[in-house]
């Protein structure tokens, strides 16, 4: 599904480089439940962002369903990247202005799906996070851990074949932080790609694979 | 999506009220001052458009040299309007009329006085008024007259006025052959409340009569309309020369020229030969200002919304990683400024209801919302879209540019040139202030300053009355006894023309010592024993006129520059010859304004003519209270000329409305000054709030490692205070052009001196300090353990 090939991230500061990333290499299979970690600095979040395609590498070559993402602009990238990922966060970015239900719409809408549909698709996902009561909602009516479950919600809605967390448990406490990672784990089952980056051991151990980075190098 | 677009902006306007505040009411009043302005400017350009034959009318004007420049006059001899309509084929009709002037008419126990014009037969046709009753050729008949509704019903109430007998001055009778609507408000002739018999004149006046044939005596209106498809230009090269061809050329060469009624209100000032605009300047200029306010608001707009971008990043950020794409991301802040200028539409349009009669009451007009105009809509809607385009422009770009893995990890800091666009912007913003408060200082002193100026004699309870009907003058020396018994008239005297004005002049003078190439214009005045007491003129050398001197018919009194003009070292008893005539200097009088106050005072004469006079001139005692005075001076007006209303004018209001138009300018810019400010100003508080939020941290900072109130005050407010100061500088400048350039249309003027430059710097300054001060005091006082530990 996913096949990386001597990434490099670094930055030039005058003749100085400063790296983040050093010739990574990864393959990722469709139904794969990754757990990268590491200390901090260590370019976990930046591979996450290379490969969901919000941040580009230095060199190096990406291939998405053999598609050449490094080799991808503007528009293609984008269609990609809204088609086939969803991300988690550790702040759970809901927007605030908006409420639950209309969160859970908002990627829909960017891919223009049409009003039924959309509806159906929201209910459907309300009833299956069983958070139907909650939908008027604001984000700061909520607890951090119902934020990311929508969070979650939307990041799945519209079905994609990745899902990016960074840190989805970070800001919860270990109840909360278990409950996400079932969620996690059950959506994997369900056929859906995650990666995530993690602090902790435990919630690796979810994970299918672990990779760790230290200073932009795989360690293992 | 555009629903999900709007809900976020709506909800995030209700959650930031002061923000929205700021930019929805900047906005409106941004708008409504180029609405208020756009009406007005609307209002100049359709000038007399009401005329049907608006773009065939022109009036004829001559130019004439006196001395070295050539100057400009519409009035004109009468046999100039059979010339054109006899040997000029490019006529379609001429008429010659008089001025709009006072006219008492009576009619049963109805008298009223009211001004309108005496005219050729054509001259309805020709101007399309809108009949009620009646037709276009109902001055063919010499004793008929064409009434306005407002004027008929005056005088009939609901009677039906036609056929009704109105008498004239009490001189003629005439019978009404028509009614028209009143001319509208924006109509030269919008004053003209009844149309009469040039013939019926002719007859009546006997300068008028004696002047019919004569081509040297200029003193009336010409009005022509063109045929179809004939050029006014060359048409007024053919006529140009028609005097100077004739026998006697008279010496002032006059040459004739077409001006066209498109270009009579906003293309009225002449200099020299050529026109060099008027009113057009204003409306440009305010056209102008209206356009800029505008721009202020929308910088308001853009500045507010991209020092908020950091709190807005983050939603940039989610909505790029659910995959909004970059031009949806700038087709949603479009849509937000829209919806923002949208609701601020509907405000300026509550806004601009309320404040047009105040606006109306400041630039004289009569000016409505034009709600059942779709061109209006149109215009108001394109403004909206205009207005959120410009000030949706620049956030819209900005802040869709952000990266989301910058934003979303909390690392955005905005970099240190991201101010720089809100800092240019805001010293565009206070240059404009600046420079609007510079051009209303100037406007008011040169105003103060002309109305400062000495005007040669004490208007001080001074009213005059003009003699319309034949009956007052005939008891004139009954009526001046009368008067003087009543014990609250002070003096009395009679003249030919008001104080208040310049009645007319001559070149045919000649003196002692006069170079025989030059014929300068001298203003003429025929007055009565009395006139200098009565308006308490300054005898600067020699006597004024006086019944104890048998030749004083034969005497000349001349104001001060006169004098220089003729170039006289001893002046008394030299002679000048006038009229056929030689008449003996007797006296100097210090100059009287007369024509404009920012002139300087034409060279002027006086001599005795009883028979000329038209007007009384009465001074009050100031003993007596005014209105008892004037209920005595009316019992005897009443007892002598029962036929006229009593109506009289005081002079110190006549003098006082010379200065109108320059006020009313000043009011204007004073108007637009303060608009200017309040929304540069509400900028600027926003602006401030953003910046001490910003900086909380740093200032809690600062605190801690010992800074006090002041020091944080100053920090926060010198990077404002700096911007302000930039601003004084490019205004400057612009300002002492602009007005500059605005003096130089008079010659009686105030220099541009520093202290005004000093004033508007310093009062912005003070309004900058001040509005700067709210929050960043706030920030100053504000606990540093509460915004460190937020952090």
């Amino acid at each position: 599904m996913i096949k990386i090939k001597s990434i490099e991230k670094y930055y030039s500061a005058g003749s100085l480089k400063t790296y983040v990333l050093r010739d990574i290499s990864l393959d990722v299979r469709e139904g794969e439940f990754i757990s990268i970690m590491g200390p901090s600095g260590s370019g976990k979040s930046t591979i996450l962002h290379i490969l969901g395609m919000l941040d580009t590498p230095t060199a190096g070559e990406y291939y998405f369903f053999d598609e050449a993402v490094h080799n991808m602009k503007g528009k293609k990238l984008s269609e990609l990247h809204k088609s086939y990922i969803g991300f988690v966060f550790q702040q759970y970015h809901l927007i605030d202005e908006l409420t639950v239900y209309e969160n859970l719409e908002t990627p829909l809408l960017y891919q223009k799906i049409k009003g039924d549909e959309r509806r159906g698709k929201v209910a459907e996902i309300l009833d299956r996070f069983n958070i139907v009561a909650k939908k008027d909602l604001f984000p700061n009516q909520l607890s951090g851990g119902q934020q990311q479950l929508v969070a979650i919600a939307r990041a799945i809605i519209a079905n994609p074949k990745l899902i990016l967390a960074d840190e989805p448990t970070g800001n919860l406490h270990s109840e909360q932080g278990r409950e996400i990672m079932d969620l996690l784990k059950k959506l994997n089952k369900q056929g859906t790609t995650i990666i995530q980056v993690t602090h902790s051991d435990e919630f690796a151990q979810y994970g299918s694979r672990i990779i760790k980075l230290k200073d932009g190098w795989i360690e293992s | 999506m555009l629903k999900n677009y709007l809900k976020t902006e709506w909800r995030n306007l209700k959650k930031n009220k002061v923000y929205s505040f700021i930019n929805i009411g900047g906005l409106a009043i941004g708008m409504t001052v180029a609405m208020i302005i756009g009406l007005w400017v609307w209002d100049e350009l359709s000038f007399d458009k009401f005329h049907k034959n608006y773009d065939h009318i022109a009036q004829v004007w001559q130019f004439v040299k006196f001395d070295v420049e050539k100057s400009s006059y519409n009035s004109l001899p009468i046999p100039l309007a059979a010339e054109l309509r006899n040997k000029y084929p490019e006529f379609k009709e001429v008429s010659v009329t008089t001025y709009n002037r006072n006219v008492v008419l009576t009619s049963g126990d109805k008298k009223l006085s009211r001004t309108g014009m005496y005219t050729e037969s054509d001259f309805p046709k020709m101007m399309t008024p809108k009949m009620i009753f009646g037709t276009y050729s109902g001055l063919a008949g010499i004793h008929s007259i064409m009434i306005s509704e407002s004027l008929a019903k005056a005088l009939f109430a609901s009677e039906s006025p036609i056929d009704k007998i109105i008498r004239l001055d009490n001189k003629a009778d005439v019978k009404v052959t028509g009614v028209y609507k009143d001319f509208p408000g924006n109509s030269s002739f919008k004053d003209v409340f009844f149309l009469a018999s040039w013939q019926l004149f002719t007859s009546m006046d006997g300068y008028a009569k004696f002047a019919s044939d004569q081509w040297d005596e200029n003193s009336f209106q010409i009005f022509a309309q063109l045929k179809e498809g004939i050029d006014v230009k060359k048409t007024s090269a053919k006529i140009k020369d028609i005097r100077m061809k004739m026998n006697y050329p008279p010496p002032y060469k006059p040459e004739f020229f077409l001006h066209p009624m498109n270009r009579w209100h906003l293309y009225g000032d002449f200099k020299n030969g050529v026109n060099i605009g008027g009113l057009i300047k204003l409306v440009r200029l305010f056209g102008f200002a209206g356009i800029f306010i505008l721009l202020l608001a929308c910088i308001n707009f853009m500045n507010l919304s991209t020092a908020r971008s950091e709190k807005r990043a983050r939603e940039v950020g989610i909505r790029k990683t659910l995959g909004s794409a970059r031009s949806q991301l700038i087709r949603q802040f479009f849509s937000e400024s829209l919806l923002v200028s949208c609701i601020a539409l509907l405000l300026c349009l509550i806004i601009a209801e309320l404040l047009l009669p105040f606006f109306n009451n400041i630039a004289d007009k009569n000016m409505v919302i034009l709600w059942t105009n779709p061109f209006f809509w149109l215009i108001a809607i394109a403004f909206c879209l205009l207005a959120g385009l410009i000030a949706g422009s620049y956030p819209a770009l900005y802040l869709s540019s952000f990266q989301p893995v910058k934003v979303l990890k909390g690392s955005f800091k905005a970099g240190r040139f991201a101010a720089l666009p809100r800092k240019v912007l805001l010293v565009f913003q206070f240059s404009i202030s600046v420079a609007l408060i510079i051009g209303t200082i100037v406007v008011f002193r040169q105003i103060y300053y002309a109305k400062d100026r000495s005007i040669g004699y004490d208007y001080n309870g001074l009213i005059e009355m003009s003699m319309n009907t034949p009956d007052l003058h005939k008891h004139y020396d009954a009526i001046r006894t009368d008067l003087l018994n009543t014990g609250v008239v002070a003096e009395v005297s009679e003249s030919r023309g008001s104080i208040v004005f310049d009645y007319g002049g001559t070149t045919g003078i000649s003196w002692k010592g006069k170079s025989p190439d030059m014929y300068p214009l001298l203003m003429s005045n025929e007055i009565t024993f009395d006139y200098g007491k009565t308006i308490g003129w300054k005898i600067l050398e020699g006597r004024d006129f006086s019944k104890k001197f048998a030749t004083d018919s034969a005497a000349m009194i001349l104001n001060q520059s006169a004098m220089q003009l003729m170039g006289f070292k001893n002046p008394l008893n030299e002679i000048v010859r006038y009229g056929g005539k030689d008449y003996r200097i007797i006296g100097i009088v210090d100059n009287m304004i007369k024509g404009s106050p920012f002139e300087a005072v034409k060279p002027s004469f006086f001599t005795i003519n009883y028979s000329a006079a038209n007007v009384i001139n009465i001074k009050l005692s100031s003993q007596t209270a005014t209105g008892i005075a004037l209920n005595k001076i009316e019992d005897v007006f009443k007892k002598y000329n029962p036929a006229s209303p009593f109506e009289y004018k005081f002079v110190d209001e006549q003098y006082a409305a010379k200065f109108d138009h320059e006020e009313r300018i000043g009011r204007l810019a004073g108007f637009f000054a303060i608009l200017a400010i309040l929304i540069s100003c509400l900028g600027l508080f926003g602006l401030t709030s953003f910046v001490a939020e910003q900086r909380t941290k740093e200032i809690g900072i600062r605190k801690v490692l010992g800074a006090n109130v002041l020091n944080v005050w100053q920090l926060l407010s010198k990077e404002f205070l700096l911007l302000v100061f930039i601003s004084l500088l490019v205004a400057s400048p612009v300002a002492w052009y602009f007005m500059n350039g605005w003096l130089e249309n008079y010659e009686y003027r105030i220099e541009l001196s520093l202290w005004i430059f000093g004033v508007a710097a310093f009062s912005v300054l003070l309004i900058t300090l001040l509005t700067v001060s709210f929050h960043t005091i706030k920030a100053a006082t504000a606990n540093p353990v509460k915004s460190l530990r937020y952090e």
